[in-house]
């Protein structure tokens, strides 16, 4: 599942200028000076977060390469150790429409090879070893998505809808979402709500499967709050509800049977701080999460966005943590009602550490991000036995984004 | 579920404790603006970033309704 995207119509409100830029403006205009810092800030703030289409038109492209590392030769029963390398492209176009709309069109590519976990077995010497797919997994996912998006002098209003096809799934969402403003313009509500038709096809390869076609479906629902603390700091909360119905197994995995019912709660909360000497943004980010599969996690990220001249920096932290699903086995309990020996469900966890930079050069902007991702039992909240398939990953990613009238 | 119950009141009380805030006028309010103060550093990158760890971890949620599916989970 992938989340709607949001806030697209409003990403390209404010055409880049260079961190600083309104200080220098200051010392060489003595208007400027006369009327203050605050003043001068008046029109990034109009431009960034006022409820206004966007002023120029953008068109982007982004480029990214997520590879999972090999299976260790330790946890291998048979199969290949390679596992999945994702090529993702991502395209798009966003421009105003008139007074008060927006319209956004989204197209992403991702190209999939490798080969991914089968089933977990014993070894002689007793231990929980995988047996994975052959190599030769190979599948290309395109997702096309339309957003518009209606601004009024309090909110803005945004209606999407997406399809994406692979070899075996088909889905197509529609999401709606709403944001309104306080009357002093300190508080914003947002409210969201998605559906989704999926269609599972499982296309038999070099491993067996066993149905032929099954459906899901999803409803989404968020409702959050941000508020304006002071002139440097800003809070938000958020709570999100997400039911599935339908085929919730993994075909491609050979003991898997999940129920078919998922209900996942999560509570979100945020906060941004500004320190005005160092001319840079401290963020953090917090996910309590809950589902009905007996999995809980705690998802905690703090990153510092620096602003240079016309670049900016930001090194992150993630630390993720989550307990096993009810139904879950180290190797799948095949007497009981449900069972899976899927390490994603299972308890362990995980630290992410990434670094993105971007430069602004006149209408264009580059951004480059990488970061790494690695995964243990014992970096855990939750008690529960490791499971040998867990991941670790590189993600890389550039791009490029040109703005223009 | 009884912990985001909780969790869930924490966060009200302390959304009503913001009623008291003093506003910010709209002339001070330039450094919220900022590109680092924002809740996600791009739309495209919170899609893909919500696409990865979605696939690969049993969490989702929290930053907005969920979108459509894919056959990577």
């Amino acid at each position: 599942m992938v989340l709607a995207l949001q806030g697209a119509a409003v990403a390209a409100t404010k055409k880049p200028s260079a961190p600083g830029e309104t200080e220098r403006l200051q010392a060489k205009s003595p208007l400027m000076r006369a009327l203050g810092a605050s003043v001068a800030a008046l029109p990034a703030y109009q431009g960034a977060l006022a409820d206004a289409p966007p002023e120029f038109t953008e068109v982007g492209l982004r480029y990214s390469r997520y590879s999972e590392d090999n299976l260790g030769s330790d946890k291998l029963i048979a199969g290949s150790r390679e596992r999945y390398d994702i090529d993702v492209t991502q395209l798009w176009i966003e421009a105003p429409v008139g007074s008060s709309w927006s319209i956004a069109l989204d197209v992403q590519n991702d190209y999939m090879s490798g080969a991914s976990p089968w089933f977990v077995g014993t070894t002689v010497e007793g231990q929980p070893g995988v047996i994975m797919s052959g190599a030769s997994i190979q599948d290309n996912r395109v997702e096309v998505g339309v957003t518009t998006r209606y601004f009024w002098a309090d909110g803005n209003a945004g209606f999407n809808v997406s399809h994406s096809k692979e070899d075996d799934y088909e889905a197509l969402a529609l999401s709606f979402d709403v944001a309104w403003n306080s009357a002093d313009n300190a508080r914003t509500w947002s409210l969201s709500a998605s559906n989704s038709d999926d269609k599972v096809v499982p296309v038999d390869g070099n491993i067996p499967v066993f149905i032929d076609r099954e459906d899901l479906d999803t409803q989404s629902a968020y409702f959050g709050v941000s508020q304006i603390l002071s002139r440097t700091a800003i809070v938000r909360v958020g709570l999100s509800y997400t039911l599935s119905d339908g085929y919730l197994s993994d075909p491609y995995k050979l003991f898997d049977q999940r129920p078919d019912r998922h209900r996942r709660s999560a509570l979100s909360a945020g906060y941004r701080k500004f320190f005005t000497e160092a001319q840079g943004a401290l963020q953090f980010d917090y996910r309590f999460y809950t589902d009905d599969w007996g999995t809980d996690s705690h998802t905690v990220e703090v990153a510092w966005h620096q602003n240079f001249n016309r670049t900016t920096l930001m090194p992150y932290l993630r630390y993720y943590s989550q307990s096993e699903a009810d139904f879950f086995g180290v190797t799948a309990d095949l007497n009981a009602d449900y069972y899976a020996d899927d390490y994603r469900l299972s308890s362990y966890g995980a630290f992410t550490a990434g670094l993105r930079g971007t430069v602004q050069i006149g209408d264009w902007q580059l951004e480059g991000q990488l970061e790494r991702y690695e995964s243990d039992n014992k970096w855990g909240l939750y008690s529960g036995e490791a499971a040998p398939a867990l991941v670790d990953f590189w993600r890389a990613t550039v791009g490029i984004t040109w703005r223009f009238d | 579920m009884k912990n985001l119950s909780i969790l869930t009141v924490l966060t009200l009380s302390l959304l009503s404790g913001c009623a008291g805030i003093e506003p910010v006028p709209a002339w001070e309010r330039g450094y919220l603006a900022d590109e680092g103060m924002q809740w996600q550093a791009t739309a495209r990158e919170a899609k893909l970033e919500g696409h990865v760890y979605t696939s690969k971890e049993a969490s989702t949620g929290g930053a907005g309704a969920a979108g459509g599916g894919c056959g990577c989970n």
